[in-house]
């Protein structure tokens, strides 16, 4: 009985990860986009998630979805099981990596959201006549969408790695909280962590700067014609 | 003539002379202007259009194509002038101008569309037409960077794809030596018969015929003595004299962005150097590490990672070229505008006074 329950459990699971994060309704909205993330954000720790926490519910979890197997006292971990948890470590340590960034900086246009972050590539939402555009390559494709007024980035990699964040913002506009969610076909569970921002002011300087191509950043005080 | 239609001949006559004279000194350094044309039949005066960018409307299409969309618009400007060089030194032609519209009335107009241009690969769609709208070329062109210019590069805008331009040039002389002298005789007088018929519509209207295919055949000449198309050459000579200053314009253009432009595109070969040798190594380092693992998934995110970045940076410089010769285009347009602007306030002064006088001229003798 428990292991007919343990199958319907494991069947349910990769019935939902076959699922697309970024479903065709959402990945299409009519006017201007459902809300504006646009400025510069910087992290919250005290409202982040911890990540040992989040990680010991989560071992928690994956042990309850472990059947009895009744093994005799003394003999350890099931091996399964183990691996289990090294997969689901390794995805806590990936997501604790790819949300380590304590600034986002976005801009957001008529057609795209860009999600600059220190020491990684920045997220791209493309969305012509209000669908969204993936962005491909060889090792992977990346697609947003909107559920509601939450913005939905899906990273699906090569080898069955996934990076879903979920961004939202409050309704001053002053706070945002993204949620990041990494799964694998190798982990029978996937690992979320919250990581919550502030909005925030970069200082102006005295300068006008534009990037050229031969001579770098140019600068002056004067306003620079483009 | 009575001595009413003889004066007033006279005042549009002087019209006209003044307006000739109005054409700014600064312009008249080309020869032109009221000098006889001495040339061989065969060395048609070439015009080559300003090229279609190329740039899908699809917005959503340009990052998959690669396609930077203000690089497309200097390169439109900037490649037509490095054909135009090509043309002048086989030494077989007229004038070899750029110009910024088509002209209808061109000896032998050339148009083309940048169909892809990503510093290794350039390729053209190339239309030649003649006056009389027969068509010469009609084909796509495309050359690859060549070994010499990848390694050493000049600075020059030039030899990366000079294989190409120099196959148009062979390609433009092939056609025309597929043509009589005669043929070609006709498409010179055919081009001025053209332009005489959009200044003066009523003196000029029936001297060509034009078939359901849009090819002009020449149904009767005008004396050589026809004031009327002395003035029109005059006119002509006029509008060569500012086309010449536009050419110019395109000219300084490609001699200031030349470098930055050499540079740029050495910047985007290197880049798909970059992605075919990281694609390599991508297939021949895959991590060892155990599937699942931390080093596993690190692996594959940093791998999807890394192509994303080079496709910011790609972006980024993109932009930062723009910026960089913006101001020198900005210039060059405004200045192109001017001269245009000029031309046709001119144009539509010619063609009112050009009518007036042919009915003076055409009228009932008293």
């Amino acid at each position: 009985m428990l292991r007919m329950m343990f199958t319907a459990t494991l069947l349910l699971l990769a019935a939902c990860s076959q699922q697309p994060v970024v479903s065709e309704d959402m990945s299409r909205f009519e006017g201007s986009m459902p809300a504006n993330f646009g400025g510069s954000w910087q992290r919250n720790y005290a409202r982040d998630d911890e990540v040992n926490a989040v990680l010991r519910d989560a071992y928690n979890r994956l042990i309850r979805t472990v059947p009895d197997q009744r093994r005799p006292a003394g003999s350890g971990t099931d091996p399964s099981t183990s691996k289990q948890m090294d997969s689901l470590l390794a995805l806590a340590r990936l997501a604790e990596l790819i949300t380590r960034p304590d600034v986002l900086t976005i801009s957001q246009t008529k057609h795209e959201i860009s999600i600059a972050r220190k020491d990684d590539f920045a997220m791209l939402c493309a969305f012509y006549d209000g669908v969204a555009k993936a962005i491909e390559n060889d090792n992977g494709t990346e697609i947003c969408g909107w559920d509601g007024s939450q913005l939905v980035s899906n990273l699906v990699l090569q080898g069955g790695l996934q990076v879903t964040h979920r961004f939202t913002i409050s309704t001053d506009g002053q706070q945002m909280r993204v949620v990041t969610t990494v799964s694998s076909t190798t982990s029978r569970l996937p690992f979320t962590l919250r990581r919550f921002y502030s909005r925030f002011e970069r200082p102006t300087s005295g300068f006008n700067c534009i990037e050229t191509f031969s001579m770098k950043r140019v600068c002056s005080t004067t306003e620079i014609v483009r | 003539m009575t001595w009413i239609a003889a004066a007033a001949r006279t005042t549009l006559v002087a019209k006209i002379i003044m307006l000739l004279m109005c054409i700014p000194l600064r312009f008249a350094g080309a020869e032109a202007f009221l000098v006889e044309d001495a040339r061989k039949p065969s060395a048609l005066n070439v015009s080559i259009v300003v090229f279609d960018p190329g740039v899908p409307e699809d917005l959503s299409l340009h990052r998959d194509l690669q396609v930077f969309p203000q690089i497309r618009e200097i390169e439109a400007m900037f490649l037509p002038f490095v054909l135009s060089e090509t043309l002048v030194k086989t030494d077989e032609w007229g004038a070899v101008r750029v110009v910024p519209k088509p002209d209808a009335a061109a000896e032998l107009l050339v148009s083309g569309t940048i169909l892809k241009s990503d510093g290794e690969t350039l390729q053209l769609k190339v239309s030649v037409v003649d006056a009389s709208g027969r068509v010469w070329l009609d084909e796509v062109f495309g050359g690859a960077v060549t070994d010499s210019y990848a390694t050493g590069g000049n600075g020059s805008g030039l030899p990366g794809y000079q294989q190409l331009y120099d196959e148009i040039a062979e390609r433009l002389l092939l056609a025309r030596t597929q043509l009589e002298e005669k043929e070609l005789t006709d498409i010179v007088e055919i081009a001025l018969l053209r332009h005489a018929k959009e200044l003066a519509p009523s003196a000029f209207g029936d001297y060509l015929s034009v078939a359901d295919d849009g090819r002009f055949t020449i149904r009767r000449l005008p004396a050589r003595n026809d004031p009327m198309l002395d003035r029109i050459e005059r006119i002509r000579g006029a509008e060569y004299v500012i086309t010449d200053a536009v050419d110019a314009k395109f000219q300084e253009l490609h001699a200031e962005i030349a470098s930055i432009y050499d540079l740029w595109r050495e910047y985007r070969r290197k880049v798909i150097e970059y992605q075919t040798e990281d694609a390599r190594r991508v297939q021949s380092t895959k991590s060892s590490a155990p599937r699942g693992s931390y080093e596993a998934l690190v692996n594959l995110y940093d791998n999807y990672k890394l192509d994303r970045i080079t496709a910011q940076e790609q972006n980024s410089l993109a932009i930062a070229f723009s910026n960089e010769v913006s101001p020198t285009i900005a210039a060059m347009e405004t200045r192109v505008a001017e001269l245009e602007g000029w031309v046709d306030a001119q144009y539509a002064e010619w063609h009112r006074l050009l009518e007036e006088l042919f009915e003076v001229e055409s009228g009932p003798e008293q």
